[in-house]
């Protein structure tokens, strides 16, 4: 067992998992979408992001620009989301809610693309 | 780089022999248009300029919209005949110049020769001239193409040009038709380009062979040049172009391949094999006759050479040849092969015939008429021709001996593993000492490829081929051979690999070497493996984790952060690379 191996998957699983979480439901409608839910999953991809920093290998680029693209994407619908609560105060209206829940669809398929590739890599070893 | 041309060459025959329509196209328009503008209509008023241009555009151009902007009168019909008339006629003229240009043999030519230049400059990485796209020179190519190197291609014969545009190669091949021995088609295929590797002239005339080597030493010092070559006249004044020049006499090398094979005949099957010649594999076991006599028809370059190096062997020959004898030779039988004359060779009691002629007919003839008198006799026999392969496998001779195919394979070897000739050298010399070595390196490619084709890697450890073993290096680790062997899938397994050669920078050669000799910057190794096996030495000598991996069976850790937190829980020695842990 390797021990970076078990936090790195880990930490990309979390976040794949999270999200789904977050973008079940009906997409209009805020009740589905828990606000402390997109909280835990910007943080667990934030975390995610750091750990594959410094990697040399070309996999590692790739891991790690998927990964950026899930936090701008996850970071746009939080920023989204306050915005509507607290400066323009016109709350989480049925159009407001589906553009946040669709932009955490889109960070959605960047984490299954990063699951993917560790997923593939792990297999082509034999240890 | 070629000579660089002012523009398209192609571009200004076009502009300049469409001169005189282009005029005369401007000249016709201009008169129609003026007359229609001139004539008075039925309001009394003649056309605007407009109006007659847009009127002659589309009559010229036989469209035929009807008479706009308003009905014509007359005197404007009779105009309109004429100007529909003229235009067509200055149309078809042009049509036709264009039409008599494109069939100029000369400007197909220069078009030919011009996509040729452009496609040899966007080649973009080390290519090789070819001159002479025969036989050989299509097995040459095919394995170049196997290798990933391309090659500009460069024949008289046009039909062979053709052929080439529809082989499907994995790299650019462009051919163009010409004589190779011009100078200045050589300058068009690149000869002065830093890219350029070498010249190889293959061309049937050895004549040309020579001059097309003596030109390409000339416009550039640097190439290497392979050059086919079948008289001691020509092989001499090649050898005076310089270092960097090779000989191939087909009939030369396949004498001295028959020579090892008749006594080593493992020696003869590892070449064949990694040649991968058909139906050759490992296992594959020739059953050389007893010692006896031998039977050359033939007494052309491959007779000469053959009976060189069997009476060098101290092999009682017979030769057959219409040609009177020039050699002291004892059992010389004058005349064509027949059934007499090989009797009275003594067929009966040979143990080998060589058919040796340039004639397939001949040579398949003599194979039935020696198999006919003596059904178990050792058959070589020479084909000339590629296409005649089919009737040459049915014939079923022991050794079939295609001198294009065996100059390609040569040239194929010098190209891509330059090292293999002095691998087979040693073991050659090896074997008089130590009769059990062949057999014991066949049991060892054995096991290690089973029944995989064989490919032939050259690796020369630069810091592009091998980035992250010198990125180790600079952190001061020492890497041996068998660490970069091993599987970096599972490193307990070893690749499908058996090193040859290893040649450092000083100029040591190692051959066979064992998997405790420490690889130093710059050495040339010599491997011979699957090809995936290869592909995975590969990205082990280029990916960091997987060489560390391999070297010290842990995995380094990858992130900044992983890096810093294994630091500190086991220590800066368990993220850096081992210094002094190799065996000297």
């Amino acid at each position: 067992m390797n021990l970076e191996k078990v936090i790195f998957g880990f930490f990309i699983v979390m976040a794949l998992t999270l999200n789904f979480g977050f973008f079940l439901g009906e997409m209009e409608n805020p009740k589905y979408h828990n606000v402390y839910e997109l909280f835990v999953l910007v943080v667990v991809n934030l975390i995610a992001t750091g750990l594959k920093l410094g990697d040399r290998t070309q996999i590692g680029a790739i891991l790690l620009s998927t990964s950026l693209v899930a936090d701008l994407q996850l970071i746009a619908a939080a920023v989204y989301w306050t915005i509507v609560v607290h400066v323009t105060k016109t709350g989480l209206t049925p159009d407001v809610t589906a553009s946040i829940v669709s932009l955490s669809g889109g960070a959605l398929v960047a984490n299954i693309v990063s699951v993917v590739m560790v997923v593939a890599e792990t297999l082509m070893l034999r240890r | 780089m070629a000579s660089p041309k002012a523009g398209n060459p192609v571009i200004f025959i076009v502009l300049r022999e469409m001169r005189t329509p282009i005029i005369v196209l401007i000249c016709v328009y201009a008169i129609a248009i003026l007359g229609m503008a001139l004539i008075p209509g039925r309001d009394g008023e003649p056309m605007s300029i407009f109006h007659a241009f847009y009127f002659v555009m589309y009559t010229a151009t036989t469209t035929g919209f009807g008479e706009i902007p308003q009905e014509f009168n007359d005197a404007q019909r009779i105009w309109a005949i004429f100007c529909l008339f003229a235009t067509v006629i200055a149309w078809f003229y042009s049509i036709g110049a264009i039409i008599r240009l494109i069939q100029n043999r000369f400007f197909q030519l220069a078009r030919a020769e011009w996509y040729f230049i452009r496609a040899v400059q966007r080649i973009g990485k080390p290519y090789y001239i070819l001159c002479g796209f025969g036989d050989t020179g299509s097995l040459l190519a095919r394995g170049l193409s196997d290798a990933g190197i391309p090659a500009a291609i460069l024949d008289k014969n046009e039909h062979r040009i053709r052929a080439l545009d529809l082989r499907d190669y994995t790299v650019p091949m462009p051919g163009l038709c010409c004589d190779a021995s011009d100078p200045k088609f050589l300058v068009d295929a690149g000869v002065r380009s830093s890219l350029c590797l070498g010249v190889i002239a293959l061309t049937h005339d050895e004549e040309a062979n020579l001059k097309i080597a003596a030109v390409s030493r000339l416009l550039n010092p640097d190439l290497k040049i392979i050059a086919m070559s079948a008289s001691a006249f020509h092989e001499e004044t090649l050898a005076t172009l310089g270092s960097e020049t090779y000989f191939v006499d087909p009939f030369k090398v396949f004498a001295k391949g028959l020579g090892a094979a008749i006594y080593n005949p493992s020696l003869y099957i590892l070449n064949e094999w990694l040649s991968h010649a058909k139906g050759v594999s490992l296992h594959t076991h020739i059953t050389l006759p007893p010692p006896g006599r031998w039977i050359i028809c033939g007494y052309g370059r491959m007779g000469r050479e053959l009976y060189k190096v069997l009476s060098g062997f101290g092999i009682e020959t017979a030769v057959i040849d219409p040609a009177p004898s020039d050699h002291d030779i004892d059992i010389y039988i004058r005349g064509r092969a027949t059934s007499k004359t090989l009797k009275a060779a003594g067929v009966h009691k040979a143990v080998g015939v060589v058919a040796a002629n340039d004639d397939d007919g001949l040579n398949l003839s003599i194979l039935i008429h020696a198999r006919g008198i003596h059904p178990d006799i050792f058959m070589i026999v020479r084909q000339n021709r590629h296409q005649n392969e089919i009737a040459f496998n049915a014939a079923n001779a022991d050794i079939i001996m295609q001198p294009s195919l065996v100059t390609a394979r040569k040239m194929l070897f010098m190209l891509i593993a330059p090292l293999l000739k002095s691998f087979f050298s040693f073991l050659v010399d090896k074997h008089l000492y130590d009769k059990g070595f062949m057999n014991h390196l066949l049991q060892r490619l054995k096991s290690k490829l089973g029944d995989a084709s064989p490919q032939l890697l050259t690796l020369l450890m630069t810091p592009q081929r091998a980035t992250a073993l010198y990125r180790a290096w600079q952190q001061g680790a020492a890497v041996l051979l068998g660490d970069i062997l091993r599987d970096p899938r599972m490193r307990e397994d070893e690749l499908a690999i058996v090193p040859f050669v290893l040649k450092s920078k000083d100029g040591t050669i190692k051959f066979l070497p064992d998997s405790q000799v420490i690889l130093q910057p710059e050495d040339e190794l010599l491997l011979c493996g699957t090809e995936s096996a290869l592909r995975l030495l590969d990205s082990t000598l280029n990916n960091e984790y997987l060489l560390y991996y391999v070297v010290t069976g842990r995995n380094m850790p990858r992130g900044y952060f992983m890096r810093w937190l294994r630091g500190k829980l086991e220590g800066d020695e368990a993220v850096r690379w081992p210094r002094h842990q190799a065996v000297t």
